[in-house]
């Protein structure tokens, strides 16, 4: 009877103090991301400094980022988009081909899929970073030389990655779709013009789309560069890469995650 | 015309933390524009910690620390980023950032703390690189500069903009004399512009040249910090 209560007392303690990890990320991203936005709208905050790591984090989500997007958008129009539209016309259903790829291609998979490549791309890279110069000392000599590592690293990349996401979404949405239209073209399958087409799916689009499409871009892209940001600056003594990587990917996925379905959710 | 305050004032400051290096004690220190204390620590660690704590990055236990006149603890957290804008450090411990270049390591502080204009700060630092022997203002990233390099970029950063107050943690070694000899001029140039410096390193063969010209000595311990005899 004592060893089950013990076994018992050891899962709740388990199971309280994970609890407890995780909101503590939780409740330490909404407040970076409440501070980021203080500091953003606050004209001192944009030194010289912050301007050139924010146009060097711009440089390196939506430049660097956009090989990426045109393969892996190329890819998903022609495994997604054609094979949508081709097997909706065997089954007779092509009316619904609009309705369908709005729903499942621009406001479902582009702003995860632009979400996962900003992740991968530069959210881990930028974990490593933070996350070497957080153990290595060079945040506290950011400190001691009066730079506010949360001003100079935080703030603007977080909103160079927002930027460089909605960017990238809207690349990866009419790149995915024009390239499942050129496949279908080259097949015979549509005859239409690809204006018309495109047109279709915009006029298959609701009026929330037009708000909760373009969050799902911003939203990810913010949060995204948070958690790593936040992951590479909150390292322990345990820590190093090897830990610190696969907790930022986690971290990042389920962010995605998270920000997705709660925008599908809200917006239903 | 120099100011009448005490650039650094430690009055029974005792910081308020376990780490090991920099023992909770009470310490004392009081530097005016243009002192300059020669502090003798074999740990680097505790070295820097102090240095931490003359820069109000350790909180208090108990005490008072002033820098410039203004109370560390009573400033706004803004209020202490701009003032440590003031100070000039050499740091032993992640004092490079390998993701800049050297150049941007140096000019990143000025840039972010001023608003002089770039060609005014990339001319000051190119002026400073080539005193202390560089050929010009380095732009490779520092961990592809030799030691000597890196200590001369070093003390390039921490000269740049005016400092109000020096935290120099082993900025030369005995092994190179004419680096020695640059900086101890610059020093004290620097010192006669009302700049107070603290200077630390493991012995005193470093300083020898220089012991006259100190105002304090001493020696920092578990103990706290030990005046020495002969300054």
């Amino acid at each position: 009877m004592k060893r089950v209560i013990e076994k018992i007392r050891a899962f709740l303690h388990g199971l309280g103090a994970m609890t407890r990890r995780q909101l503590r990320f939780s409740l330490m991203l909404v407040g970076v991301g409440w501070g980021v936005l203080r500091e953003a709208i606050r004209p001192n905050s944009w030194r010289r400094s912050v301007r050139m790591e924010y146009r060097h984090s711009l440089r390196a989500a939506a430049g660097g980022g956009i090989v990426s997007t045109l393969v892996v958008s190329a890819l998903t129009g022609f495994g997604i988009v054609a094979q949508t539209i081709y097997w909706l016309n065997v089954v007779g259903m092509e009316a619904t081909t609009d309705s369908i790829l709005a729903t499942v291609l621009v406001r479902e998979i582009a702003p995860v899929l632009v979400g996962i490549i900003l992740l991968g791309r530069n959210g881990m890279l930028g974990l490593t970073q933070i996350g070497m110069l957080t153990m290595g000392g060079q945040m506290r000599t950011f400190e001691a030389e009066g730079i506010d590592p949360f001003l100079f690293f935080m703030v603007p990349r977080a909103l160079a990655m927002t930027l460089a996401s909605f960017a990238l979404g809207m690349l990866f949405s009419i790149v995915s779709l024009s390239v499942g239209y050129i496949v279908c073209w080259a097949e015979n399958i549509v005859t239409q013009s690809i204006w018309s087409f495109l047109y279709d799916i915009l006029r298959a689009l609701e009026p929330r789309d037009y708000v909760s499409i373009p969050l799902k871009f911003l939203l990810s892209g913010f949060f995204v560069s948070l958690s790593c940001t936040l992951t590479g600056m909150d390292v322990t003594r345990d820590d190093d890469i090897a830990t610190l990587m696969p907790r930022g990917f986690a971290r990042g996925i389920m962010v995605l995650m998270v920000i997705n379905v709660a925008l599908t959710v809200g917006f239903a | 015309m120099r100011s009448t305050e005490p650039v650094i004032e430690m009055r029974q400051a005792r910081p308020a933390f376990d780490q090991a290096g920099l023992m909770s004690v009470a310490y004392d220190l009081r530097l005016m524009p243009g002192d300059c204390a020669l502090i003798r620590s074999r740990d680097r660690e505790r070295s820097g910690l102090f240095g931490d704590l003359c820069a109000g990055m350790v909180p208090l236990y108990s005490g008072t620390l002033r820098c410039m006149g203004l109370d560390w603890t009573q400033l706004e957290v803004q209020e202490q980023w701009a003032l440590r804008a003031r100070i000039g450090r050499i740091a032993q411990i992640g004092a490079w950032v390998d993701m800049f270049g050297t150049h941007l390591n140096i000019l990143t502080p000025v840039l972010h703390h001023t608003t002089t204009p770039e060609d005014q700060l990339v001319e000051e630092a190119s002026r400073l690189a080539v005193r202390f022997g560089l050929p010009g203002l380095p732009t490779v990233a520092p961990g592809r500069l030799s030691t000597l390099d890196l200590r001369r970029s070093a003390l390039v950063r921490a000269f740049m903009g005016d400092p109000s107050l020096l935290l120099l943690e082993e900025p030369v070694g005995p092994e190179t004399p004419e680096l020695l000899d640059t900086f101890l001029g610059v020093l004290t140039h620097a010192r006669n512009e009302g700049t107070a410096v603290i200077w630390f390193a493991r012995n005193d063969d470093v300083w020898n040249s220089y012991l006259k010209q100190a105002t304090h000595h001493f020696l920092l311990l578990d103990e706290g910090l030990i005046p020495m005899r002969g300054v």
